[in-house]
């Protein structure tokens, strides 16, 4: 049961550290910012399976006992979720040094300053 | 177990070998382009088949059991009414926007990623309006995503990387945060097949307090997807840095992914459970009760929102970007109404039924607006209203079909936005709902403000430099002629959105096709 606590204030702090980088002017910890959110996530969904179970295939066979069995689903889940946050992550990444390219700086501030419109009105997309 | 109905999957497997037969192609250009076009061929005939086995079938239900799982412990994907009727948006807008991007693009562009990206995006957005699990639709919606992000950032430019960046980290926080409500509603339902919650929610083997509060979160995600006010704000930077193509399709079909999830979700399986709500303004026995009000409440300030941003754009792209905010509204409005109405009674199914008929005009008059700007950026060089004038003088056939297109969105007969914007009125009336009919009659002016202002500012006056593109102007002229073809012949059109809005309702049917047990 204090395990159930415990990752309950470790996914509060996650989230809440997460939603601190976000807000940064700093790409980069946008970046890790949202990617602390998707671990998160992640740990919330093996959360979601219980702790009260066993190893799944090894539960109920020969002589151990037959203790019910730990939800394996959520960790099928879980490897889903990480295998696309590590796409996500690396597109996020790529782009931000794209970013940095085109504009010399990665600080938020000073890409919102270089007026949206008003480069869109230059030269609206491709030419 | 019935026989396992192959062509449940057909479009989205034609779909795929193109992708990946276009990826392997990119040493023969000219092969890969002809391998593009014909996968995109398939697709639609792979959704036209679909089609016709889902009207044939007595049930409407065709069930795909992938490695012949049975539900719910195996992944299905499920093939209805709505679902066919969401997948022949895809189809028409998806295979304009590849003919029109062969032409539009330079071969060179085309080359390394475009098609297998094109085809990849399809892929996901066919896997979401097919499949029957919960994550399993996160898993097609970042399918549909990753290749949207890259499609964004297509030119790379400045403003392309700044689009795609406010693009791609708005859709990865919704992406956890849909995690996180998907995770949820397993925990507390203890499954996610759609068939199985709405079973476990009706039956009262699950509790429906959580699962209110989380499918709430997973609503702000799917808004999000749709583009509704306050989810708003990527739409006009986004729309704008895509190739006209990509733009198309996001408009016309990945908008409606977001619309079609709200459908299935809210009304087909969430709507299962009973619980009494009684907040401020809201009261009711079930989830629809609460989210009538809330969809209402955005549907108004979309409609406000797009109508006054779009008539105050100096270009024509960032003009029908704000549109589609706008237009998004008018789909979401009469689902509110039905939201309020008597579960599975005749105004929720003809609220429904008009979200629908306007998702399919707006699909495809949306799609011809931007393939049209940007046949008007490659015949002119700019979608500036300052440096075009004078095009239906220079093109009447090109201007024609402009002006089909935004006729249709205006709501003109005969053209099928006509209807759309009809139903929505009378979905209005019918509920006795002045406050509808109200916000939809401010929208529709609005609408006529601001596409008599492109009109004024790009077609007439003075002429300037135009080179002609038959291709082009072919596809967006296509796209013209459909739009006069479903008005002309609307009612099969409204009697397949009305047996799509009765699928979206009929939740014992859907249940007992996909766990072949009764509700």
């Amino acid at each position: 049961m204090t395990a159930t606590y415990v990752l309950a204030a470790v996914l509060g702090l996650l989230y809440a550290f997460g939603t601190f980088l976000v807000l940064r002017r700093d790409l980069v910890r946008v970046v890790w910012g949202v990617t602390i959110m998707a671990q998160a996530t992640n740990v919330y969904l093996v959360t979601m399976g219980g702790f009260d179970g066993s190893v799944p295939v090894f539960g109920g066979h020969g002589d151990h006992a037959a203790a019910s069995v730990q939800d394996p689903l959520v960790q099928a889940l879980v490897l889903t979720a990480i295998v696309i946050g590590f796409g996500t992550t690396a597109f996020a990444l790529v782009l931000t040094y794209r970013v940095y390219e085109e504009h010399g700086t990665i600080d938020l501030q000073q890409l919102g300053e270089r007026a949206p419109d008003a480069a869109a009105t230059e030269e609206g997309g491709d030419a | 177990m019935a026989a396992p109905h192959h062509v449940v999957v057909a479009p989205l497997l034609a779909a795929l070998a193109t992708a990946i037969a276009t990826l392997l192609l990119r040493p023969l250009p000219r092969a890969q382009r002809a391998v593009s076009l014909l996968g995109g061929v398939a697709y639609a005939a792979g959704v036209a088949f679909l089609y016709r086995a889902v009207v044939a079938d007595p049930d409407g239900y065709l069930v795909y059991a992938l490695s012949n799982w049975e539900a719910p412990f195996g992944i299905v994907a499920v093939a209805d009414p709505l679902s066919a009727f969401m997948l022949v948006i895809a189809a028409v807008v998806g295979l304009a926007a590849l003919v029109f991007s062969v032409g539009y693009l330079d071969p060179a562009d085309q080359t390394l990623a475009y098609h297998p990206l094109f085809h990849l995006m399809l892929v996901g957005v066919t896997g979401a309006f097919l499949t029957g699990d919960l994550f399993n639709l996160f898993v097609w919606f970042e399918v549909m995503l990753m290749a949207s992000y890259v499609l964004v950032v297509f030119y790379s430019g400045p403003e392309h990387t700044r689009a795609a960046l406010h693009y791609a980290v708005l859709n990865l926080i919704g992406s956890a945060v849909m995690l996180l409500a998907v995770g949820g509603i397993y925990a507390v339902t203890g499954t996610l097949n759609m068939a199985d919650i709405t079973a476990r929610l009706a039956s009262g083997a699950a509790d429906p307090v959580p699962v209110l509060g989380l499918s709430a979160v997973l609503f702000a995600v799917f808004a999000l997807k749709a583009g509704i006010v306050p989810f708003q704000f990527w739409v006009p930077a986004a729309y704008r840095a895509a190739p006209a193509p990509v733009t198309a399709v996001l408009a016309g079909v990945v908008k409606k992914v977001g619309i079609y999830a709200i459908v299935r979700l809210y009304f087909t399986v969430f709507a299962a459970a009973t619980l009494p709500v009684s907040l401020p303004f809201i009261e009711g026995e079930s989830f629809l009760a609460f989210f009538g009000p809330v969809m209402f409440a955005m549907a108004v300030a979309s409609i406000v929102f797009g109508g006054i941003a779009a008539v105050n754009q100096p270009d024509l792209d960032g003009l029908l970007a704000y549109s589609s905010v706008g237009q998004v509204g008018f789909i979401v409005l009469p689902l509110a109404v039905a939201a309020t109405a008597p579960d599975g009674g005749e105004l929720m199914i003809l609220g429904i039924a008009a979200a629908l008929v306007y998702s399919l005009n707006h699909g495809i008059a949306k799609g011809l607006l931007f393939l049209g700007s940007g046949a008007a950026r490659r015949a002119t060089g700019t979608t500036e209203f300052a440096g075009l004038g004078g095009l239906s003088e220079r093109d009447p056939v090109f201007a024609g079909a402009f002006f089909l297109g935004a006729l249709a969105l205006i709501g003109i007969p005969p053209l099928s936005g006509f209807f759309g914007k009809y139903l929505v009125f009378d979905v209005g009336v019918r509920a006795g709902s002045t406050a509808v009919l109200a916000v939809a009659l401010i929208g529709a002016i609005f609408t006529i403000a601001y596409f008599s202002r492109a009109w004024n500012r790009a077609f007439w006056g003075e002429p300037v430099a135009y080179e002609r593109k038959p291709l082009l102007v072919g596809v967006v002229a296509a796209l013209g002629i459909s739009l006069l073809v479903l008005g002309v012949g609307f009612d099969p059109v409204f009697r397949a959105a009305e047996a799509a809005a009765e699928a979206a309702v009929n939740r014992s049917g859907y249940v007992d096709a996909v766990l072949e047990v009764e509700l």
